[in-house]
């Protein structure tokens, strides 16, 4: 029998970006909703295991992880400006037009009024979505937590109604990007009945064929049609 | 010897058919107004001159020298041969019984003198002087210094006068001295002292046994105590520990009526607490030492104070016949009497066990300042009662709230702890007068002074009743949530609130800013209400000794932030409404609620039929 054909999702540095994304985002959503809701079971019993200065630690470990996310994005910047591989993958994520059209096939296939899924290439419209969606968070996430973090520099400046501003956004925009990263991402990670119990992308680095032909067949067609291209070349 | 014989021999055979050897008295007056006429009497040269003119003055006068001296024969020198001796009862029949008297072997002529026989007038205004002429022990001298003497009371007025003269002991001197005492007589009846002596006790007192016998001194023994500690202080007399021994009374000479004297005369001695002849003892409802009597029998010198203590609960339920109201002794003692006006013991930690002895658990309860019901009891854990122990003794015990004597509580308006009364009562004491300096002038100070206001907060309402609570909390963290519970008791009550005209959201702004979220997550120092607002100057914003007046911001931020020096409000701080406090803020919001639901919602949904429609194919590819 032949061995499975496998083709690269995430390089290396994509897996180990990513990983700093995910690792940074959960440490961040823990200390941060720890903050705002002291009372809750899961903040009591992480504060019983810490112990007393819980709430001090709480405070340095979301800094901590705001840094490493931060630092994990700049290193993003740089990957998509001068890597090769990088500047393919922020083309692939740009919105086109056929965004459009698939999203409109997309709802029609879902709600049933046509057989067949678009046939999505590299990344689909939900990936676009959860790519820009990171990006538009971690800015917002990224400036309003940076005012809060230097408060006293940035009260002279905005005072205590910029104070305020910074407080409410940093706060919907975390529920907004934890509650659309725990439906929408975890569903497709996790749920998903094509993939469950969890798709091993993100540290194989690899799709199968199968996946890759429910998940990305334009990207399939695309590659499968560039070997050929190859072969028919080196034939000649 | 034996010519004494012969003479009786001889009156006793010549006693009906006298002779006379006299004609007149000039014969008897021829020798005997020599004054330097002597005989010798038992071998001792005695005068035998007579002073005529003095006889004749006498009572006697008309009375002949042979009325009395029969059988003298003149020629016969001395008269002894044939002499009768005088005998006045041949003439005095009013001497017949006298053998029996006391003075019976007392000769007429010790008192009334030989020749110049005294009237009974004459007795009388002579006085006693008569009767110390013989009767010459220091005893019995006294009386010339007694208020007897002073006052013409004589011997015969006691001793009965003439010739019945008596002694007198305990089984008459009551009736004797009531002849003239007749009001003592009847209340030394129903003493106890009386009762003693009925049931046999010969060691139980009557009048001489306080007053002395001759040396009598007027209201000596109302001064002095020592007449009754004579015997009360006798062990032997008094045996054993209990009330009435002689351990018990002894501790009299502790007192502070014992140990403040004047002219060496103590303040208060026995009988001004037990009163003089009726005294009783200290179980009978009559005594004047009983519980429900002690606040007329102390309040004869102390009026002013009993009055007041009258006008007490404690008074009241007394003078109602409650047994376990508290009287006069049940805090000062008994004999062992103690003031209240120095910074003792007794006075300020005896007195704590003295009050819970009765006002203990379950008794009578308090709100405290949290809103639960606050033992008294709990004095005990209170910085107050710590501070006595470790004998800080400017430190308050619970007369020095409530008014030793008048008793009161917080709800009567002139108490020293009323809601307007106690910050003077804390401040002035000379302990809290910074805390009193910084309150007044605060608003809540002033609600109260000019407004009468009843909800706004004064000393006890904050740091409790009783359990005056331990400003200095090592925990910081729950010192901060004990003060934001403290402030919200009022400032979170939409009651409270709305009657004062308060912001009702101040209390619930704070737990959910940064501030208060993190004294909820436990950090050990977040600013509380205090921090920002101060504890006892509390101010409005508009008032430039305010904390969080404009101009002060700066240095109250800046306590905790250093970088704050130049703060920059723009915007309420407790936001009351957000759309109107805030706009931006509520504009914010909305948009993010708006873009909450509308998104997640998409993906909630698109979620549900992506999941249908993926197991409808598996479905379809398994069939």
């Amino acid at each position: 029998m032949e061995a499975e054909e496998k083709y690269l999702r995430m390089n290396k540095s994509e897996r180990i970006q990513h990983f700093l994304l995910l690792s940074s985002f959960i440490v961040l959503v823990i200390t941060g909703f720890a903050l705002k809701f002291p009372e809750a079971w899961w903040v009591k019993i992480i504060s019983a295991v810490v112990g007393e200065y819980a709430f001090e630690a709480r405070g340095i470990v979301h800094r901590i992880a705001s840094v490493v996310m931060i630092a994990a994005s700049v290193y993003h910047l740089y990957y998509i400006a001068f890597t090769p591989r990088g500047r393919k993958l922020v083309i692939d994520f740009f919105p086109s037009k056929r965004d459009i059209t698939e999203f409109k096939n997309s709802m029609m296939y879902l709600i049933g009024r046509i057989p067949e899924r678009p046939l999505y290439g590299r990344f689909s419209y939900i990936e676009k979505m959860e790519y820009w969606a990171v990006v538009w968070g971690t800015v917002i996430m990224g400036a309003t937590g940076f005012i809060l973090w230097f408060k006293d520099f940035f009260f002279k400046i905005v005072g205590n109604t910029g104070m305020d501003i910074a407080t409410a956004i940093h706060y919907y925009e975390a529920i907004l990007a934890s509650l659309a990263i725990l439906v929408w991402h975890f569903y497709f990670v996790f749920l998903n009945p094509d993939v469950r119990p969890m798709s091993k992308a993100w540290y194989s680095g690899y799709l199968t064929k199968e996946e890759m032909e429910k998940e990305h067949p334009r990207e399939l067609a695309e590659i499968t049609e560039a070997e050929v291209t190859e072969e028919k070349q080196k034939d000649v | 010897m034996s010519g004494l014989f012969i003479a009786v021999l001889f009156i006793a055979v010549s006693e009906n058919h006298t002779m006379s050897f006299v004609d007149s008295d000039d014969d008897c007056y021829a020798c005997h107004e020599d004054k330097d006429l002597t005989a010798e009497v038992n071998g001792k040269k005695v005068s035998m001159f007579i002073d005529k003119n003095k006889a004749d003055a006498s009572a006697h006068a008309g009375v002949e020298c042979r009325d009395c001296h029969q059988n003298y024969n003149p020629d016969e020198v001395p008269h002894t041969k044939t002499k009768t001796n005088v005998n006045c009862q041949s003439c005095h029949d009013e001497l017949k019984g006298i053998q029996e008297s006391v003075h019976g072997k007392v000769e007429c002529a010790s008192c009334h003198k030989p020749h110049e026989i005294k009237t009974v007038k004459q007795m009388k205004e002579a006085g006693s002087q008569e009767c110390l002429d013989c009767h010459k022990t220091k005893g019995v001298r006294q009386f010339v210094n007694s208020i007897h003497d002073k006052n013409n009371v004589n011997c015969d007025d006691c001793h009965k006068g003439g010739h019945g003269v008596v002694k007198i002991n305990k089984a008459n001197e009551q009736a004797l001295c009531g002849k003239c005492h007749s009001k003592n007589k009847m209340a030394l009846a129903n003493s106890v002292h009386n009762t003693t002596l009925g049931q046999g006790n010969t060691k139980g007192p009557s009048c001489t046994d306080c007053h002395g016998a001759h040396g009598i001194l007027t209201s000596k023994i109302s001064i002095e105590s020592e007449g009754c500690l004579k015997c009360h202080l006798n062990e032997k007399m008094f045996p054993g520990e209990e009330k009435g021994s002689a351990k018990f009374v002894s501790q009299y000479k502790t007192s502070v009526h014992a140990s403040i004297t004047k002219n060496d005369i103590e303040a208060a001695g026995c009988v001004d607490c037990h009163g003089d002849h009726m005294v009783q003892d200290a179980e009978n409802p009559q005594a004047a030492t009983i519980r429900a009597r002690q606040m007329e029998t102390c309040g004869k010198c102390h009026s002013d104070v009993v009055s007041k203590f009258k006008l007490s609960k404690h008074g009241q339920e007394l003078a109602n016949g409650n047994k376990d109201a508290p009287t006069c002794s049940d805090c000062h003692g008994e004999h062992d009497i103690k003031t209240t006006f120095s910074n003792d013991e007794f006075s300020k930690i005896n007195l704590v066990d003295k009050c819970l002895s009765c006002h203990k658990d379950g008794k009578i309860t308090h709100k405290t300042y949290l809103g639960e019901e606050e033992l008294i009891t709990g004095y005990k854990e209170s910085k107050h009662y710590k501070a006595l122990q470790e004998g800080n003794l400017d430190a308050p015990t619970c007369s020095n709230c409530h008014g030793a004597h008048e008793m009161k509580n917080a709800s009567e308006v002139d108490s020293k702890i009323s809601k307007r009364n106690i910050e003077k009562t804390c401040g002035e004491s000379g302990c809290h007068t910074e805390e009193l300096k910084e309150y007044v002038g605060s608003v809540h100070e002033v609600a109260i002074t000019r407004d009468g206001n009843k909800d706004s907060p004064t000393c006890n309402d904050c740091h409790g009743n009783h359990v005056i609570s331990e400003k200095d909390i090592d925990d910081k963290l729950e010192k901060s949530k004990a003060v934001i519970k403290l402030c919200s008791n009022c400032h979170a009550s939409l009651e409270i609130a709305e009657r004062n005209d308060l912001p009702t959201n101040v209390a619930d702004s704070y737990k959910e800013s940064f501030h208060g979220l993190a004294t909820r997550g436990g950090m050990q120092e977040a600013a509380n209400c205090e921090s920002c607002h101060g504890s006892h100057n509390i101010r409005p914003s508009t008032d430039s000794m305010s904390m969080i007046f404009k101009d002060n911001l700066p240095q109250t931020c800046g306590n905790c932030h250093p970088g704050a020096t130049q703060a920059f409000f723009t915007s309420k701080i407790h936001i009351e409404d957000a759309s109107i406090d805030s706009p931006i803020v509520y504009m914010i919001t909305v948009f993010y609620m708006a873009l909450i639901i509308g998104i997640i919602g998409f993906m909630v949904l698109h979620n549900i039929l992506d999941y249908r429609r993926k197991i409808q194919l598996k479905k379809a590819d398994g069939s």
